[in-house]
């Protein structure tokens, strides 16, 4: 179908996109001798592990049970032996030794399937939203509530990453054909894909099919922000603490439709993603197909090591990553990206007095006043963050702190926000994943209910 | 080599834009102005603004000295303080520097008034900046209270009483009579239409060295609102909202006197005289003393223009300084007030309806 051309939204910013350092590379893929597999590769709980050191293991099979609904299946990416079961900064690790052998132990493939048969070959294969925040897909297409359009988000507003592009021109065929099994399970007709328009080659590709509207979204950061794409490409606006099937929309990545076809049409669990290795501190930046668990220091090392001495080490976007303090760092499901930034590019500058020009609030693009928040909140007064600020409607893409002339810390303080606030209502605080967002955002429900006795303060006995 | 690597919340990478760099934009659109000022006055000018930067950045090195001690015994410890202030030195005392001085009118005898701008500079820079926390925390446009603190008191002298209080309002070309009846005598008047461009170019007229050359102000603006430091609306909504106003205020009056209502042929020779177009462009969009949000801005820009074009109306005074200091004023409030609401917001619906 012909592209159209997405809405404006009020707010956003024009990062310097840096596409160009990777954007070229074809995806390639890394093999690796160890991974180390992290059980807790989705927004909610960790998996449970299901496999003993020593074990051995094929590719493919499961090596960790989803612990509810709100949690994935972890399988092992390489085939070998399964050497220890420790905790890594608090999260169990599964290490397996390759033994250099190709073994594949794969579900059967699926022909002509029904709704229902995708919907727990998805929840069988650990698939999770592949754009960052890591929420099983298998829950976003067990809605009950009426859903009409799939919006696939093909955006990628992030700076410096390209593995979206590279997949939405290498696999276009493959991912239409997961975006369609994804719309057969919700009921739906309509398929759009937003693409931001840096990214012509992967709209020209799109249009060649009929059933799916490619929009061409505008170089807005963040254009690809759940919210934000739902406006751009739908009109609707979705509500504070709505989900997007509130308004009739179910938003999936292009990673995650390309794995919804892999694991339908091979049998393929969720066990590689692409991923970019970007910035300028690496000597060759590339595009990669990497197995989950792959050590940084091994993908470092095979794009040539460093050119300069990175400044910062970043797994995921530059604008919601996490900074790493070391190579050694698995990949996760959810990792779509490696950086490693010069001294240069990662701004590492002290903060200088706000200055109140409102920047912050003029690229918000959930229309938050991001300079009350931090105000408030280095005062200890959350209450008022909450009042003047907004801060838990923030969606914490860092626009806001992007644009700051004073290079203040905002998006720290809109978490101290939010993790104060929870902490009052006497709700756990919630964990942050990958990408800074909250189960709380994503579904709309708290990651668990603590058991009000234990909240209660103890009385102290003061009768006798 | 790991020692080298910072770890800290996204984002990781940001914009090139500072508080300096910023502030170094606001002068290079100050440039024009102060060329111009050089030109129709003389060096007289250019030592004034001299003087009245000078005596913003030395009053704040002095400041920052006295605060991070550094009047100890240690010459190092002296040394490490100067060198402190230069790399925490953003520029802002040279902004304040240059707009008090443009805002001043300007003297033969500029070694008889090299004080009061001295004084002025003082106050500007420590009373109303350093006292309330420095950069940002200053509840008034520092130039403007220190404008307003000469014109009270120093109000005795020449210099600042016969042109700080009616300015090129009633003076230069206006002299002898109002500006307003001189605006309206000379309507259709051909000599009309050669005034509006003196004043828009600013030959001819006596007045403050940077408020005379309505084009240097325009490039200034030009420059700002290209290089994204001022939105570009915000003067023009001002501009007009002003215009309108002055242009009801005069028609106002004359339906009484049976005259006509509305003369719009007034509106460029009000926008062009004073320091509106000074105030509007430089000194009303100051990020400090302005309210952050969008509706916030509009309300501002609007009561201020209200206000300038019926007060000057009514005292036949230059008041856009004073106007400025008092919408400063209002700023918490408004900033209260003028709330956004999230994207998406919903009014909670009432229960029962």
């Amino acid at each position: 179908m012909k592209a159209v051309k997405g809405k404006y939204y009020f707010g956003g910013i024009h990062p310097r996109g840096m596409k160009e350092l990777s954007a070229n590379a074809a995806l390639d893929v890394l093999s690796v001798d160890e991974v180390a597999i992290s059980t807790h590769q989705s927004a909610g709980k960790p998996a449970i592990t299901v496999v003993k050191a020593g074990q051995s293991v094929k590719c493919g099979e499961l090596i960790a049970q989803a612990d509810g609904d709100i949690s994935s299946n972890v399988f092992a990416s390489i085939s070998g032996t399964v050497k220890e079961i420790k905790d890594v900064d608090g999260e169990e690790h599964i290490f397996i030794t390759s033994d250099k052998s190709d073994a594949t132990k794969f579900l059967p493939p699926l022909t002509d399937p029904d709704a229902d048969e995708i919907r727990q070959r998805i929840k069988d294969c650990g698939i999770v939203g592949l754009g960052g925040a890591g929420f099983p897909t298998a829950v976003k297409v067990s809605t009950d509530k009426p859903v009409d359009t799939l919006i696939v988000n093909g955006a990628e507003c992030e700076p410096y990453l390209t593995c979206d592009y590279r997949l939405m021109i290498e696999k276009t065929e493959e991912i239409a054909k997961g975006a369609r099994y994804i719309a057969k399970a919700l009921g739906v007709k309509k398929i759009i894909i937003g693409i931001e328009s840096n990214k012509p080659d992967a709209v020209r590709a799109f249009e060649a099919f009929e059933d799916i509207q490619p929009v061409i979204l505008r170089k807005q950061y963040p254009a690809g922000g759940e919210k934000q794409i739902i406006y751009t490409t739908t009109g609707r606006r979705l509500g504070i603490k709505k989900l997007p099937a509130d308004v009739g929309v179910i938003v999936q990545n292009v990673g995650t439709c390309f794995a919804v076809y892999e694991a339908i049409e091979n049998g393929k669990p969720l066990i590689e993603r692409a991923l970019t290795v970007s910035g300028k501190a690496v000597k060759e930046p590339k595009n990669l197909w990497v197995k989950v668990g792959t050590p940084v220091r091994d993908i470092v090392e095979y794009c040539g090591g460093e050119s300069l001495t990175p400044k910062k080490v970043v797994t995921g976007g530059p604008m919601t990553g996490n900074a790493v303090a070391s190579y050694d760092v698995y990949t996760r499901k959810t990792t779509s990206g490696v950086l490693l930034l010069s001294e240069k590019e990662a701004a590492a500058e002290q903060p200088t007095p706000c200055i109140n020009c409102g920047k912050c609030a003029d690229v918000c693009p959930m229309h938050l006043m991001p300079m009350n928040t931090a105000f408030y909140s280095a005062a200890g007064d959350f209450e008022s963050a909450e009042k003047y600020g907004n801060a838990t409607s923030c969606i914490e893409c860092g626009a806001c702190e992007y644009v700051c002339p004073a290079k203040r810390p905002l998006i720290q303080a809109i978490r101290k926000t939010k993790a104060e606030l929870k902490k009052k209502d006497n709700k756990p605080v919630e964990v942050h994943d990958v990408a800074g967002k909250t189960l709380e955002e994503i579904d709309g429900k708290p990651v668990e209910e603590a058991a009000p006795e234990n909240l209660k303060p103890e009385k102290e006995e003061n009768n006798g | 080599m790991d020692n080298t690597i910072v770890v800290s919340t996204p984002p990781h990478v940001k914009s090139r834009r500072t508080t300096r760099g910023i502030m170094i934009d606001v002068c290079i659109a100050l440039l024009p102005s102060v060329i111009a000022g050089c030109v129709f006055f003389g060096w007289q000018a250019l030592m004034i603004i001299l003087m009245s930067v000078f005596a913003c950045v030395a009053t704040e090195f002095v400041y920052f000295f006295i605060q991070n001690k550094g009047f100890s015994k240690k010459c190092a410890d002296a040394k490490a303080v100067c060198l402190r202030f230069v790399k925490q030195f953003d520029f802002t005392s040279v902004v304040t520097g240059l707009l008090l001085a443009l805002i001043l009118p300007t003297t033969d005898k500029w070694y008889e008034v090299f004080y009061e701008v001295l004084i002025g500079g003082i106050f500007s820079i420590a009373v109303v900046k350093m006292f309330f926390g420095g950069t940002g925390k200053n509840i008034v446009n520092p130039a403007a209270a220190g404008r307003a603190f000469m014109f009270i008191s120093f109000s005795i002298t020449t210099y600042t009483a016969a042109k700080i209080s009616a300015l090129d309002f009633t003076s230069g070309v206006f002299s002898d009579a109002t500006n307003l009846s001189w605006l309206l005598n000379s309507t259709g008047n051909p000599e009309t239409k050669a005034t509006v461009l003196d004043l828009f170019l600013g030959t001819g007229i006596a007045g403050c060295i940077g408020e005379t050359c309505k084009a240097a102000i325009l490039a200034g603006y030009v420059y700002l609102a290209v290089r994204g430091v001022i939105k570009w609306w915000q003067p023009l909504l001002f501009i007009a909202v002003f215009g309108f106003t002055a242009v009801f205020m005069s028609g106002f009056t004359y339906v009484k006197s049976g005259g006509y209502i509305f003369d719009m042929e007034l509106f460029l020779p009000h926008v062009l005289s004073g320091g509106v177009l000074f105030g509007a462009i430089f000194m009303f969009t100051d990020y400090t003393t302005s309210p952050k949000g969008i509706y916030g801005q509009i309300f501002y820009y609007v009561i201020g223009a209200v206000l300038v074009a019926v007060l000057r109306y009514f005292t036949k005074l230059e008041v856009t300084s004073f106007v400025i200091l008092l919408m400063n004023l209002v700023v918490p409030l408004i900033d209260k007030y003028f709330i956004r609401k999230p994207f998406g917001y919903k009014k909670a619906k009432k229960e029962g309806k």
